[in-house]
């Protein structure tokens, strides 16, 4: 019995969530999306205290060195202190709801937001929207371990942080409502939606309440004609040809610093002199680059069709040297700035081609960059449409950004079929989806199909004696285990022995150790059912015996594996 | 109150007793062990506490015990297509009949001495008309098929014993397995197997394949023993020979187990 003190921690008990187990989710999530919410909050606050603190140094000559010494305080503090990986996290965000049920550290739920606003805040080129996605993931995740929660309401809880932390960051609550499912869950169902809008509203309001109900990009209506949705076409593919460049720059990057034989410090530190020096001659790649965002919708970024283009590599090369070399952070910002210098770049590439034409407002342009390079990226294209309408607060742009978005994903997916995030995740084979065939046999154990009514036999048994057996057996294979230590010492299988039942000769002269196999395939209770299923497959068996330490425990048919197979897809599709 | 399930929850019930059967079917709570579960879900109790772990069926734990709204779970595995029965709801297998012997179907169908006939049909005929448990339209029918088996092929086992019996089960005529035991005047040419004249029959009557089989195979396990004919050939009296086949079959069953 628990005693009554601790009852508050089992909430899944209490009458009222007893009755409708969906009431429960929604409460966790308020409290799990204002709980994001505030670390979102916190993570601005301190990048804007932080930029500010060192505005001061950014005109001397050694201001290259700040994001050198951000990025190796921030790479030191992942590697020694929290013991954390390096990169933008949102990977293991993923792999954690896919294959272990939400479950995340709850030191994650701080510690990219100290590493993050020591690579941002220092100048580093990153955004802050991936590390306050893991920190309300891992909030939604401790918060359902703490009331016990199951593993399906711990997906959602964990949802439910990212939804709150990514609604709060840009005051956008359909943006975090839609990554949260489109990018980190990967699955639309009733269930997790309606927990998840809540606890996006709620991240929402805390940022509302805290620091005003702002857009953060708001701008003038734009009169957008039909040529422009034309011109559209071609601003997808060269968001989509960036998506792609910044994806490969990213992972070469990361390629090279591993190769070198420094420390992870000494590699972030390279990484970040590398982006000072690069902000020495352009100084607006530093930091996530949202004021740079602002002026170019507005229409005040300075004029010249070289600088754009110039910003918009100049941006994937720091962003990449930023990331790749081990600083901490998330590509959303990155995506968002690299997006509206692409947009600026070919509003301004179409204007001195054909001069004449009435072209959009350049501001326009840049909006629609940022869904393009969004969708391409994160192949999230809903995630792209929603933030862009929500963060600039029009709704005068939505076909050219459904349009862009669309085809930028589209033509990005067929270059790099798997998504920036989940790259990493469909390298390693860890991408499994529920109700697919790796996830099905990921989820099923040995133990959970172990056929335990065999007769096991022993070596000494005379013919006779083991034909009696298999009078009374329903089984075709019987182990055989030593007399004295029981150890598993092979199989007998009655189509090897079928021609011998019949010769009464040999009933009395012939042991059971003279026909038993005794190199026949195992497998043991540990085993990856894929690789035991491959072995099946490729030496034709229906069955094997598992052994576990020399010592048999059952049987392992494909039989039985189709049944508890097809049973386990039923619960795992979604209906 | 918030708290006021708790008890019911804790409380340590029977099995298959409702814990609370309240007004709405949304209150009717059961708690039972995982393994209970798992036997009437027909799954490994393994799976079953997978399943709860990851918030796939209906249920939560409460240490070793699921509790689970009955109505709901039945719900759920409708919608997937699972087997969900309670221990106890439904009725459990008959209570498995101790298998048919030899001794219990020849006491049945009695032991006749001096059955008259010279050729196969004659003996079965006179053997036929000694059957007393049987009316005269299913006696004929029972000659009817007799004749028609021994027309396929001849039931002379060997050594002078013969097994007339129909192919296929009567339809409606008994309800037990019967074996009617006739010793005959003369011994009978019978095209048996071994060319001997047979000077026993024994007439099985069975309700199904499976009891006939069974009984066909301890007749044979006797006729294997040369003891067993020797005492055949002496023509025993019926207590005597019952006796003898009781015997048998004790030995018989200790050298199976």
């Amino acid at each position: 019995m628990i005693p009554m003190k601790r009852f508050w921690r089992y909430p899944a008990k209490w009458a009222l969530f007893r009755w409708d187990d969906r009431l429960l989710l929604i409460v966790m999530g308020v409290i799990v999306g204002v709980c994001s919410g505030l670390a979102a909050l916190v993570l601005n606050r301190s990048l804007i205290a932080m930029l500010d603190a060192l505005h001061a140094y950014r005109h001397f000559w050694w201001a290259f060195v700040l994001p050198a010494v951000g990025a190796m305080l921030s790479a030191l503090f992942l590697e020694k202190i929290v013991k954390e990986g390096p990169g933008h996290g949102v990977p293991e965000v993923i792999d954690s709801v896919l294959r272990y049920g939400g479950l995340l550290r709850f030191r994650s739920s701080f510690s990219r937001l100290i590493s993050a606003c020591l690579t941002i805040g220092s100048g580093g080129s990153a955004g802050p929207e991936a590390p306050v996605v893991i920190s309300g993931s891992a909030i939604g995740s401790n918060i359902a371990g703490f009331f016990s929660l199951n593993e399906r309401q711990r997906v959602t809880l964990v949802g439910c942080g990212a939804a709150g932390a990514i609604a709060a960051i840009f005051n956008a609550p359909i943006s975090g409502m839609i990554f949260a499912i489109e990018v980190i869950i990967g699955q639309w169902s009733a269930l997790n939606i309606i927990p998840i809008a809540i606890a996006a509203v709620a991240g929402t309001q805390v940022s509302r309440r805290l620091q005003g109900n702002q857009i953060a990009f708001s701008h003038r209506v734009f009169d957008i004609g039909f040529i422009d949705i034309l011109a559209c076409l071609g601003l997808a593919m060269l968001t989509a040809v960036m998506s792609i460049l910044l994806t490969r720059m990213l992972r070469k990057m990361h390629g090279v610093s591993t190769r070198t034989d420094l420390s992870v410090w000494y590699r972030a530190a390279i990484g970040g002199a590398a982006v000072g020096g690069l902000a020495i001659l352009l100084p607006d790649v530093l930091g996530e680059g949202y004021h740079a965002i602002g002026s170019m919708i507005s229409g005040h970024y300075p004029k010249g069709l070289a600088i754009a283009g110039a910003m918009m590599l100049a941006k994937i090369l720091a962003t990449s040297l930023t990331l790749g070399w081990g600083g901490s952070g998330g590509i959303f910002a990155p995506c968002l700035v690299i997006g509206s210098f692409s947009g600026l770049f070919w509003q301004r590439f179409l204007s001195s081609v054909w001069p004449a034409v009435p072209w959009v407002d350049e501001g326009c342009f840049a909006l629609i960059g940022m869904a393009g390079m969004v969708g391409g990226m994160l192949q999230a294209p809903l995630t792209g449409i929603f933030l862009i309408v929500e963060i600039t607060g029009g709704y005068d742009v939505i076909l050219p950004l459904i349009l862009v978005s669309a085809i930028s994903t589209a033509l990005c997916h067929y270059v790099e079929p798997a998504s920036f995030y989940l790259k990493d995740l469909v390298e390693k084979g860890r991408f499994l989806l529920p109700g697919t065939d790796g996830r099905v046999l990921a989820d099923l154990s040995v133990d959970e199909l172990l056929e335990k009514d065999c007769i096991v036999v022993h070596q000494n048994l005379l013919l006779r004696e083991f034909i009696n057996i298999v009078k009374k057996s329903h089984r075709n294979h019987f182990p055989v285990e030593d007399e004295k230590t029981g150890q598993f010492l092979g199989m007998v299988s009655l189509d090897d022995i079928r021609p011998f039942l019949f010769d009464v000769v040999m009933y009395d002269t012939v042991f059971l150790e003279q026909l038993m196999r005794k190199q026949v395939e195992t497998a043991d209770p540990d085993d990856d059912l894929a690789v035991i299923l491959q072995k099946m497959d490729t030496k034709h068996l229906y069955s094997l015996p598992v052994i576990d330490n020399g010592r048999f425990v059952g049987m392992l048919s494909k039989a039985t594996l189709l049944d508890q197979y097809r049973r386990e897809l039923r619960v795992q599709t979604p209906y | 109150m918030i708290f006021s399930g708790n008890e019911y929850l804790t409380e340590n019930r029977h099995a298959n007793e409702w814990i609370r059967f309240g007004k709405t079917a949304a209150d009717s709570r059961m708690n039972l062990t995982i393994e209970k579960l798992a036997q009437a879900l027909e799954l490994p109790a393994a799976t079953v506490e997978r399943w709860i772990r990851q918030g796939r069926i209906p249920i939560r734990r409460n240490g070793a015990d699921c509790v689970f709204n009955q109505s709901a779970l039945e719900k759920w595995a409708k919608t997937h297509n699972l087997p969900f029965a309670l221990p106890g709801k439904t009725v459990e297998s008959k209570s498995v009949e101790a298998p048919e012997t030899l001794f219990e179907a020849m006491s049945r169908g009695g032991v006749h001495h001096g059955i008259k006939g010279d050729t196969v049909e004659s003996v079965l005929q006179s053997a036929v008309d000694r059957i007393d448990f049987l009316h005269a339209p299913a006696r004929s029918e029972l000659y009817q098929r007799l004749v028609e088996r021994e027309a396929l092929a001849s039931t002379g086992i060997g050594r002078g014993v013969g097994i007339p019996h129909p192919r296929t089960p009567i339809p409606g005529g008994i309800e037990q397995p019967v074996i009617v035991t006739c010793f005959l005047e003369k011994p009978v040419e019978y095209r048996a197997v071994d060319d001997q004249p047979v000077f026993v029959l024994f007439i099985l009557i069975n309700t199904t394949i499976q009891q006939h089989l069974r009984l066909l195979s301890r007749l044979s396990y006797c006729m294997r023993s040369d003891e067993f004919v020797r005492f055949l050939r002496t023509t025993p009296g019926s207590e005597a020979f019952l006796n003898t086949i009781d015997e048998f079959e004790k030995r018989l069953d200790s050298a199976d187990s």
